[in-house]
């Protein structure tokens, strides 16, 4: 009889100990021609959860410790699969989604939330949205239930550019070379780099467009060797940045000083052309200039994803999920997961900071992020810290 | 004047890599008279492939890398055989179709889960070398790729003139029934074309790779759309047309790039395709065809 109970007793507890889960899910590119960045981001929050459940996971509001499960689902940095994506896990049990990789997912997927909260006459998702990557300036204003953190390339830019100018004055002329055909790497050339270089004093003399995919740049880099500009600055992602630079130096363009985008502050970029790459210097809000960097880079390389600024904003994304959750007291019962969606909801939306791996991270009340950023330049195929306004 | 000469100089000779695939893809047509979609895509992998002579041997030369996508391109070229097309109906075209759709996005992701979608430098021989006369410019990696076109036509026009299994190969892609009553095995005679095709299509890879620096799973689709752009406009099943359509879709594009942007390059290249396929059908090779 004793066995018995005891058997039973233990199966019950058995029972309470595997429900005790709370549930998040990614969601990113991870096909198509950014793919590494989703692969990237799922590797950092499983991860960080893997961190987090071995620390004994997240208190909630019983008292009762749950562990974190992830999911990442994919988008394929497309805007249609991305609702759809959104909608599925809104049919799930997760609290919270932590995505998307693309601006152009996170644009549109941003306008089916519901715009205000507690708007009775809106039927919009109430879906608390985290996002780690797509960096577009602005988007998190779309609805109240969007939050980023990811950094603001308008403060990092216009920091470089000044810092580039008082450190070189010698330096006149910045040219241009823009990926046209992606969100980010278009607007951070138009509205970010481009305005802010003159605010700092450069003339800009123009630029040149290529596509994501491309693979011949003998025209844009003859246009840009026309140009002559003391700093060229390219404004895209990996696969053609690295084509361009070899561009570049088959035509013996060779530019005093290469300005690079956030998102190619990369192992990719090292990976492809660290030759044609060195001396490129990037605002980036994550380099390992820490303990809790490099610990968080290594765990996260442990699950096969490289650590940069876009992935390690994944992993931050976690640790951030977790003291909301616990500040908010979540129930983690089945029957409450619409109240604890709100409760993450609420508690993202009352955070004026966190605490990111470089630094403390200021939060504004349009959900948008502060990052602390270093400047970092490629060195014998290494990003190192060139410069550390901190 | 000398922007417009270079542009095309350098389109023309870029064309030569889209030559590489066309001729691929055109190859199989001519023969079974069917599409394989996961040709460039198989291309792709082989010059991966080439990519581990260099975990055996560090700093290989860039040959024995070439030569390594060549070896590996020919099985890939008989893998895509035996799993697209010998055990699937060929009277069925829809069938092999999407069974080398289904190949291509295979072995688009095996090559992204294997290197975790991050591309990879790509050794390649003279790409540090510029003919120049005055402001005038050509690369000499690329008048290699051009070259290898030009041998790989030869090549493959040998083979199919002046050889038995060209010989054979002629006959499968004229009469198959007749050819399997003359003794013509048709599996054997399929299989081989599609080793032979690999065999170009992992050296097509490997030169590809080498000409843009850089191998990336993004080539994949690009590939495989403007080998099919090339095919349709040289002619299906001529390989000559394959070569003289590569170099005018890669002149043409970054000509219409100079003068009306990127963003409207690639409408031009299917304006092309579509005034070809208007006007001239049969492609470049064939004889005029009239409406319907």
């Amino acid at each position: 009889m004793k066995t018995l109970a005891l058997a039973v007793s233990l199966a019950l507890a058995a029972g309470v100990a595997h429900a005790q889960t709370i549930k998040i899910a990614g969601f990113g590119a991870k096909s198509g021609v950014v793919r590494s960045f989703g692969i990237n981001s799922e590797a950092a929050m499983l991860a960080a959860a893997d961190n987090i459940n071995k620390s004994g996971g997240v208190k909630l509001a019983d008292g009762s410790k749950a562990k974190i499960e992830v999911e990442f689902l994919d988008d394929r940095c497309d805007a249609a699969e991305g609702i759809s994506v959104i909608r599925r896990i809104a049919g799930t049990n997760a609290v919270v989604a932590v995505g998307p990789t693309c601006s152009n997912v996170a644009e549109p997927l941003f306008g089916i939330l519901q715009k205000k909260v507690g708007d009775a006459g809106d039927s919009g998702l109430q879906m608390p949205v985290f996002t780690d990557v797509a960096i577009k300036v602005g988007l998190a204003k779309i609805s109240e239930w969007a939050f980023r953190n990811v950094p603001n390339e308008m403060t990092m830019y216009n920091s470089l550019f000044y810092w580039l100018h008082t450190r070189h004055p010698e330096l006149k002329s910045v040219y241009g070379g823009v990926e046209e055909d992606f969100a980010h790497s278009r607007a951070t050339w138009y509205v970010v780099m481009k305005p802010r270089a003159e605010a700092s004093g450069f003339d800009v003399v123009g630029n040149t467009k290529w596509l994501l995919a491309d693979t011949n740049f003998a025209t844009q880099v003859r246009e840009m060797k026309k140009a002559n500009a003391d700093i060229v600055a390219v404004s895209a992602h990996p696969f053609s940045t690295c084509g361009v630079l070899k561009e570049m130096q088959r035509q013996g363009v060779k530019p005093k000083l290469l300005v690079g985008l956030t998102s190619s502050s990369s192992l990719e970029t090292l990976q492809g052309c660290a030759k044609q790459a060195e001396g490129i210097i990037i605002p980036t809000s994550f380099a390992p200039i820490n303990k809790e960097a490099i610990f968080a880079a290594k765990t996260t390389a442990k699950f096969k994803g490289a650590a940069d600024l876009h992935s390690m904003a994944a992993w931050e994304n976690m640790f951030i999920l977790k003291n909301v959750m616990e500040s908010e007291g979540l129930s983690g019962k089945p029957g409450d997961l619409q109240s604890d969606r709100r409760k993450i909801r609420d508690g993202l939306a009352k955070l004026k900071t966190t605490n990111g791996l470089i630094g403390v991270t200021k939060r504004d009340a349009e959900g948008e992020a502060d990052k602390p950023y270093v400047f970092v330049h490629a060195k014998k195929g290494e990003w190192k810290v060139l410069h550390n306004p901190l | 004047m000398l922007d417009f000469f270079q542009t095309l100089s350098d389109g023309v000779l870029f064309g030569a890599t889209y030559a590489l695939i066309g001729i691929g893809f055109t190859l199989v047509f001519g023969v079974m008279h069917k599409i394989n979609m996961a040709y460039a895509a198989a291309s792709v992998g082989g010059a991966y492939a080439g990519l581990l002579v260099l975990k055996v041997m560090a700093g290989a030369p860039a040959w024995l890398v070439f030569l390594g996508a060549f070896v590996a391109g020919g099985l890939l070229g008989w893998m895509v055989y035996v799993a697209c097309f010998h055990f699937i109906p060929l009277s069925s075209p829809l069938a092999t179709l999407m069974s080398t759709v289904g190949m291509l996005l295979l072995i688009d992701e095996v090559i992204v889960h294997v290197t975790a979608g991050m591309p990879q430098g790509y050794p390649a021989m003279f790409d540090d070398v510029m003919l120049r006369a005055g402001e005038f410019s050509m690369r000499g990696d690329l008048l290699l790729v051009f070259g290898v076109s030009v041998l790989a036509m030869v090549g493959l026009l040998l083979l199919l003139y002046r050889t038995r299994l060209g010989l054979a190969t002629r006959a499968v892609s004229q009469q198959p029934v007749a050819a399997q009553l003359c003794g013509i095995r048709l599996v054997r005679v399929n299989a081989l074309t599609f080793v032979v095709t690999g065999l170009l299509g992992g050296l097509a890879g490997a030169l590809i790779g080498a000409s843009v620096g850089t191998l990336s799973p993004l080539l994949t689709v690009p590939l495989t759309v403007k080998g099919l752009i090339v095919t349709v406009i040289g002619g299906l099943g001529s390989i000559p047309g394959a070569i003289v359509a590569g170099l005018l879709v890669g002149g043409f594009e970054n000509v219409l790039q100079l003068y009306r942007g990127v963003t409207e390059r690639d409408l031009y290249v299917m304006l092309l395709l579509f005034a070809f396929l208007v006007f001239r059908p049969g492609g470049i090779f064939t004889a005029k065809g009239g409406r319907d």
